[in-house]
């Protein structure tokens, strides 16, 4: 192989070595087991689907795309939609939701940015829903100066705090407003910034977000409620908690306490995967595998919500429903 | 019910104005003098008995509101009522508050009982720092002793419920006195339709279920006084997580008997708790009372126990065989086929045999060698630098020079080579990353970073990922561009790991940080403090983060969330990177043991003593571990779970 020619050159690949370009552990860390141990048996997966979308991209369209991939153009980034509802019973909307996405194309090479927030708010006279509503726009506020206008000026590249850390302190900062400003008040708050192909979740309370991929439906946020503490411990079955007289009681949420304890994770989103964050309007109406169908059936984000929203109503609607829901692209 | 619930809906407030008036006069009997506390379901006064005209009899009067409507669950909860009321009334112990009178009057109860003066434990718990422990053990032991009389004095088991420091009070003596018993529970209606924010913290899990037994009260206990000990509130906690709260780790004053007996009441399953109120009193009875010798004595029972366990895990674990060098072993060493490579400070690299330790060859170079040699096995070289600035690529099996390659300042960063371009990568003190031809040691490029490399390049999607002591990280495309930089408060000596599957990097850095970034932006996603240095380089196995610290800890955390999963403690630092091979993670530390630590639990399986610090990582192939220590000492050991 032409060594000089690989190192020297751009990355401008040309198709042949695209497909050589497999990741595979080196031969030498196989054999001293100590490394090979720590490279996990699925990487096959993974390697297997980027040869698909590399191999997609090479030979250009002789073999059919998956159907996801038809509708979106070379430029492909995230689609999102957002929808929420008083729901059925209750007289007010008490859930907050905050979505915001930025794409761009020049010399910089700045990754597409997205910032998704759900709260769902509680209390009375009102409480519940100024405490989701300042929630959402704090972090929002607090995130977009943080995260995503240095990101934008390129400034101090090196030195950024972690993104998870940015997001953690714009939490915090939520709180410490609501228990001063509405004592009475107090919110879930679930939020996923989007940075090129990586979400930063923050996850306080029982909103959740699940990621859908071609494999089905995962929960990726743990809800902060009594009956799922009880779950994990193996104390309750997860069939007995639907019904749970106190399957409302949260053990966490903000407005509580000044010291909060944040759950905060990073996910690497699969191409084509989707993210749905939901209230628990939703999730305690809905079943997961009719969320699934909705999502896999719908193109359009925005018709998927509304049809996801249309169906809690339809089940009863006992609380307030709120859907955002992001399509990844395909790469 | 707990001040934390605030947003609990149905059950009407208890309305100030209907609350009784103080000098009014109750049940013509009781003139109210004012307000002792205000519970959930209406206030407790504090009054005085007119029927004892020529003394100031003074007791305290618990009200309960009926928030029943329906006139027949009305008359039902009255009954109730007055049923409990009988009850509490023939109940004689010392802990438990007499009970003079009960009258219904304007929809509410009331309960007419002994005032206690004193102050309840959780008042208690905000007013102080700090309890003496022996005072402590001598109030769980009165609250065992009453536990004891309601579950067994009775034809029927009284089961308080409701254990917790806002339902017990420390009279004027300093005996605990228990108020607020289950028959505030009549009223308390359980529908709760809104969401609402925290949870009472001290009841059993099984309560949940509605499976109340005297053991929920044993429970109750338990968490009333991990709550006193700890000074964490369960109720701001997750539920039912005390065990993620290790008793001495917020008060070491706490004797450990004390903290096993409080972990045992705080079991999940109900029958792993004590049997009975009277066999933990008599347990806490016994470490109380017990002379402090008889402690010491236990201690050392126990200690002798140990000792005697890691003399036979130390005899189980001989090495099959020793190398001994001329100096300080601090590199790793690696194996290819029947040979093992070791280098020395002794400025040499040995091929030994893998089989029983045999020198086979060896190769002087002109400084002393940190750096790990590593083996390119398609061309069936060995790779590393030495302090005398050379790089240098040997013939495994005979150890002839095959090329070297001269930098300007000392080399100690173990290289890797990119097999698919046959290029190989390492730091030098001269401050560049240095890029050559695995096949010849022609020089390809090289990275100017400013300051020593020390770290070993990771490669990943066609970029090294290499870190300096400046502190600073980069990414470099194979033709040497840069696409990222990333900077740490310190340096950055523990080299870097790419997560491949999700394609995060970790790195640790002397200012004492695990950093996580994504490994193709370069855009940090966390930083995990540690209370040390961080030398040692991390890896991943299962989802989980594996590193030491100078801090002397191994930790293990989840690399998604960053959430401590265990970590584990040695006698000092910890330089060395773990390795992690069949359910066990294996690290060397400065206290000259090499350690064998089972993943799931964190607990030592065994450990072996060299006779120097342990600086390097082990090597695991078939069945043996590869360990080198500054006693100048390879060490093969057998693998054993
Ligand atoms: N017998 C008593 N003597 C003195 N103070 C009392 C007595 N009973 C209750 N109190 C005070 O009133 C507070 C509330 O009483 P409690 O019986 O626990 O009410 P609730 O059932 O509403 O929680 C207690 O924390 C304590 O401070
Ligand atoms: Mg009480």
């Amino acid at each position: 192989m032409d060594l000089f020619r690989r190192l020297f050159t751009q990355s401008q690949a040309k198709p042949d070595e695209l497909i050589s370009k497999t990741i595979e552990p080196e031969p030498f860390e196989e054999q001293k087991a100590t490394e090979a141990t720590t490279v996990p048996i699925p990487a096959v997966n993974a390697v297997e689907e980027k040869d698909e979308s590399e191999i997609a991209y090479a030979d250009g369209a002789t073999r059919p795309l998956p159907p996801e991939t038809v509708i979106t153009t070379s430029n492909m980034h995230l689609t999102f939609g957002q929808s929420t509802d008083v729901g059925m019973v209750r007289s007010n909307n008490q859930d907050a939701a905050f979505s915001f996405f930025s794409t761009s194309r020049n010399a910089d090479q700045r990754p597409d940015f997205g910032l998704f927030i759900v709260a769902d708010g509680m209390g009375g006279h009102h409480d519940g829903e100024k405490a989701s509503a300042a929630t959402a726009h704090i972090v929002a506020a607090q995130v977009t100066s943080s995260v995503y206008l240095p990101m934008l000026t390129g400034e101090n590249d090196a030195d950024r705090i972690p993104i998870t850390e940015a997001l953690v302190s714009a939490v915090q900062k939520a709180n410490a407003d609501i228990i001063a400003r509405i004592p009475d008040g107090g919110t879930t708050l679930t939020a996923t910034a989007i940075i090129g192909d990586l979400a930063y979740v923050v996850h306080v309370g029982d909103s959740r977000i699940y990621l859908i991929t071609k494999d089905g439906i995962e929960q990726i946020t743990r809800d902060h409620s009594l009956v799922q503490r009880l779950i994990e411990l193996d104390q309750l079955k997860p069939e007995e908690a639907a019904h749970h007289p106190q399957r409302n009681v949260l053990y966490r949420a903000l407005g509580q306490s000044e010291s909060l304890e944040i759950d905060a994770l990073t996910r690497r989103l699969p191409p084509n995967s989707r993210l749905l964050l939901c209230s628990d309007g939703l999730w305690n109406v809905v079943e997961e595998k009719d969320m699934l169908g909705i999502v896999i059936a719908h193109d359009d984000p925005q018709e998927a919500c509304d049809k996801l929203v249309a169906l809690a109503n339809t089940n009863g609607g006992t609380d307030n429903i709120t859907a955002i829901l992001l399509y990844i692209p395909s790469s | 019910m707990p001040e934390t619930q605030k947003f609990a809906g149905g059950s009407g407030d208890s309305s100030s104005d209907n609350s009784l008036q103080a000098n009014s006069v109750v049940h013509r009997r009781y003139k109210i003098l004012g307000i002792l506390g205000q519970g959930g379901m209406g206030a407790v006064y504090q009054a005085r008995d007119l029927n004892f005209p020529d003394v100031h009899k003074l007791v305290a009067i618990k009200e309960m509101l009926n928030p029943a409507t329906d006139p027949a669950i009305h008359n039902s909860t009255l009954k109730l009522f007055q049923r409990e009321a009988n009850i509490l009334a023939t109940l004689n112990h010392p802990a438990i508050p007499k009970i003079f009178d009960f009258f219904d009057q304007n929809e509410r109860f009331y309960l007419v009982m002994e005032l206690i003066v004193g102050s309840d434990l959780e008042e208690l718990i905000n007013k102080t720092k700090e309890l003496p422990v022996d005072k402590v053990i001598d109030w769980a032991i009165e609250l065992c002793d009453v536990l004891e009389y309601l579950h067994t004095s009775q034809s029927k088991p009284i089961i308080f419920r409701d254990l917790k420091p806002s339902n017990i009070m420390i009279d004027n003596f300093g005996k605990v006195r228990l108020i607020d018993f289950g028959i505030a529970k009549i009223f308390d209606s359980d529908v709760r339709r809104h969401t609402m924010i925290g949870t009472e913290g001290y009841c059993a899990p099984e309560q949940y279920k509605g499976n109340v037994t005297t053991l929920s009260d044993i429970y109750g206990l338990g968490a009333t006084l991990h709550h006193v000990l700890t000074r964490k509130d369960p109720r701001l906690e997750p539920p039912f997580s005390f065990g993620e709260r290790p008793i001495r780790e917020f008060n070491t004053n706490v004797p450990e008997r004390f903290v096993e007996a409080i972990e045992r009441a705080l079991s999940l399953e109900p029958d792993k708790r004590f049997n009975s109120a009277s066999e933990m009193k008599a347990d806490l009875e016994r470490l109380r009372y017990q002379p402090q010798v008889a402690f010491g004595a236990v201690a050392e029972v126990n200690d002798g126990t140990n000792f005697f366990d890691g003399l036979d895990a130390d005899g189980a674990i001989q090495p099959k065989w020793k190398y001994p060098t001329e100096d300080e072993i601090r590199a790793s060493a690696s194996i290819y086929k029947e040979m093992v490579f070791v280098a020395s400070y002794d400025t040499n690299v040995y091929g030994v045999n893998l089989a029983d330790g045999e020198f086979a060859w060896k190769y002087a170079t002109h400084g002393g060698i940190a750096a790990s040699p590593i083996v390119d096995e398609s061309n069936r070289l060995v790779l590393f630098g030495s302090e005398d600035k050379t790089f240098y690529a040997l013939d495994c099996r005979n150890g002839r020079i095959s090329w070297s390659y001269t930098t300007q300042d000392k080399i100690r960063s173990t290289a890797r080579i990119a097999p698919d371009v046959d290029a190989v990568f390492f730091g030098s003190d001269d401050g560049h990353l240095h890029a050559l031809n695995v096949l010849n040691g022609r020089f390809l490029w090289k990275h100017d970073m400013g300051d020593p490399i020390r770290s070993r390049p990771f490669i990943f999607n066609d970029l090294v990922i290499v870190g300096a002591e400046s502190g600073e990280m980069v990414a470099l495309e194979l033709s040497g561009n840069r696409k990222w930089g990333f900077r740490a408060r310190r340096s950055l000596t523990s080299s870097p790991y790419v997560d491949t599957i999700e394609g995060i990097c970790y790195v640790g850095s002397t200012d004492g940080y695990m950093y996580a970034l994504d490994a193709s932006s370069g855009y940090s996603s966390w930083r995990f403090r540690t209370n040390g240095p961080i030398i040692s380089s991390p890896v991943v196995h299962e989802g989980l983060l594996y590193f030491g610290s100078a801090d002397g800890y191994l930790y293990a955390i989840n690399a998604q969330t960053s959430r401590e999963k265990w970590k584990f403690q040695t006698e000092k630092a910890i330089l060395s990177s773990p390795v992690v091979h069949n359910g066990a993670v294996y690290f060397g530390g400065i206290d000259e043991y090499f350690y064998c630590v089972d993943i799931q639990t964190g607990k030592e399986r065994w450990k072996f003593k060299t006779n120097g610090a342990i600086t390097s990582t082990a090597c695991i192939a078939n069945d043996v571990i590869l360990i080198g220590s500054l006693d100048k000492t390879l060490y093969a050991l057998p693998l054993v779970g």
